[in-house]
């Protein structure tokens, strides 16, 4: 009976497991064709699918710490709501001011930009006076930068940026929304997506889960503590050097650091803006640059080994290459995002293989993968 | 603790997590974890990812390469090896009891095959989580480590179900 039941050496019992997982294949094909169909048609909505994901992933520690506590989940879910809301109304009463100041101020004087061309000129020329073909470089970069028609003006296309604003405020309403709904239901997630797993996969998708959750939560919530750190760092020094609109520069550099090597630069950029158009000189923008090169230092020799470690291994090219293409593709969410997607990638492909290598291994006994001829184990006396 | 505390217990009751109680106790059964207080208890039921599985799954086969711990929560789960005669069982084990405690410290190949006797219930611990929680964290490893080496010690100091079982079968 045993013998008629099997074919070719195939069981029924492998056949109808082969049955049984055939169609979980198809299906994990179609969710990952239909989402990348909703993401090109919708980008918004994956923008802010990862905002959601990226939030849900640092709060994730807080909920865990709470439920060890023995709150219920939900329960925790909504603590953290409140706590933010407490915290964000806080922050209004007591930051608003002196921050709504700055903009103001920063608003009226915003017809100076024009003239920063003439500023930026007058003081190059001193020192480029004898350099005729530098300076008239210098003034077609500024032309085509400040000038009419240039980068700022079309970029700073008011209807296109109103356009922007409705998928923004519909990210403000809606990113909320995913967080709450992640952080709550996350544990029920995961184990829809076990009881779906075959056997014979628990321990890979276990070790990809946990070695992804271990990998990007450290680096999201390190990249968090280190662009606070950084923000702050940032506004202090700009402060203390009498830079203007210290606390929006603060907040500026702080969020472009979480974009690796053109964050930092970015925050730079627009703190000599200002530093220049302030002081009409560069001895002003010098200060700045050199408050920002010890903030680098600082945070590439301390906070980033602190608090990110070495959670992110990736080759400065590879890095480098993520981010353009990153950008290339999803815009600013690709370029925070790429970094941890590709080393989790990275990471995922490691386990499958050495899963492949583990299923070969089984069906062909006799083949010996890996050897540790040097370290034969002694039975312990 | 203040969440221990019968102030909280009394007011707050609608805001704990009974629910988790019952696997709480079956956590606390386990002989890995002998010693350790509720609150890492609760964290390690918190973190570590549960799988049902229906009888007759297997969950590892003999000479793979281990990387897990599981726990038994619910259901039993029958641990067998092959040998000349065919399979052998070398125990079945019910709630409260582990298995494949060796993937924590090294990945050598498993030496038995495990399958599940009834629907059950593991948690699983996989072998980075571990390294993770006992890394920087003192009293927590010693107690695991200290655990685990006993469990070893009591298991070279016994005799081997399997060499009992191949004595039994000569």
């Amino acid at each position: 009976m045993t013998g008629g039941r099997r074919k070719e050496g195939v069981s029924i019992s492998d056949l109808r497991r082969l049955h049984h997982q055939m169609p979980r294949w198809v299906i994990v094909l179609l969710i990952l064709g239909l989402s990348a169909v909703v993401a090109s048609r919708i980008p918004h909505l994956l923008m802010m699918l990862m905002a959601a994901s990226f939030v849900s992933y640092i709060f994730s520690s807080i909920i865990r710490a709470l439920e060890r506590r023995g709150v219920k989940r939900s329960i925790a879910v909504v603590q953290i709501f409140v706590i933010f809301a407490i915290i964000v109304v806080s922050v209004d009463l007591f930051f608003a001011p002196s921050l709504k100041q700055e903009m103001v101020t920063a608003y009226k004087k915003l017809p100076e930009f024009s003239r920063i061309e003439g500023t930026i000129l007058a003081s190059v020329q001193k020192s480029v006076a004898d350099y005729p073909v530098v300076e008239s470089n210098i003034r077609k970069f500024l032309d085509n930068m400040f000038g009419p028609g240039g980068f700022l003006e079309r970029n700073l296309n008011v209807p296109e940026i109103l356009g922007q604003l409705t998928p923004f405020l519909m990210g403000i309403i809606l990113v909320p929304f995913f967080v709450f709904f992640l952080l709550k239901d996350w544990p029920k997630i995961l184990r829809k997506v076990m009881d779906w797993v075959p056997p014979s996969y628990v321990e890979t998708t276990i070790s990809v889960i946990t070695e992804i959750d271990i990998l990007v939560g450290k680096y999201l919530r390190g990249l968090a503590a280190d662009c606070f750190f950084v923000g702050v760092l940032a506004s202090l020094g700009l402060a203390l050097i009498g830079i203007n609109y210290p606390i929006i520069l603060g907040i500026v550099s702080g969020v472009a650091n979480i974009v690796p090597y053109l964050g930092p630069i970015t925050g730079c950029l627009a703190s000599c803006l200002v530093a220049l158009m302030q002081f009409n000189s560069f001895d002003n923008v010098l200060n700045v640059l050199l408050l920002y090169l010890a903030i680098k230092l600082t945070d590439d020799l301390v906070i980033q080994p602190l608090m990110i470690g070495k959670s992110v291994e990736l080759h400065p090219m590879l890095l480098v290459i993520t981010i353009i293409v990153g950008e290339k593709l999803f815009g600013i969410s690709g370029m925070i995002l790429g970094v941890p997607v590709v080393t989790a990638t990275q990471k995922t492909i490691g386990i499958l293989l050495e899963h492949r290598r583990e299923m070969l291994r089984r069906e062909r006994p006799g083949i010996l993968i890996r050897s540790h001829p040097d370290k034969l184990p002694v039975r312990p006396i | 603790m203040v969440f221990e505390s019968k102030i909280v217990k009394k007011y707050f009751a609608w805001a704990l997590d009974d629910a988790k109680e019952p696997s709480l106790r079956v956590l606390a059964e386990v002989p890995l974890f002998k010693g350790m207080g509720k609150g890492l208890l609760r964290k390690l039921l918190t973190d570590l990812i549960e799988k049902k599985y229906v009888s007759g799954d297997i969950i590892f086969h003999e000479g793979d390469s281990g990387k897990a711990l599981y726990v038994v929560l619910d259901g039993s789960v029958r641990i067998s090896k092959r040998s000349n005669s065919g399979d052998k069982t070398l125990a079945v084990l019910g709630p409260g009891s582990h298995f494949g405690e060796l993937a924590l410290v090294n990945q050598y190949a498993r030496f038995a095959t495990v399958t599940a006797e009834e629907d059950a219930v593991l948690l699983i611990m996989y072998k980075s989580y571990f390294d993770d929680l006992i890394r920087g964290n003192s009293a927590v490893s010693s107690r695991i480590l200290l655990n685990l080496a006993s469990i070893l010690s009591d298991y070279i100091h016994c005799e081997r179900p399997e060499e009992k079982a191949e004595k039994e079968s000569a």
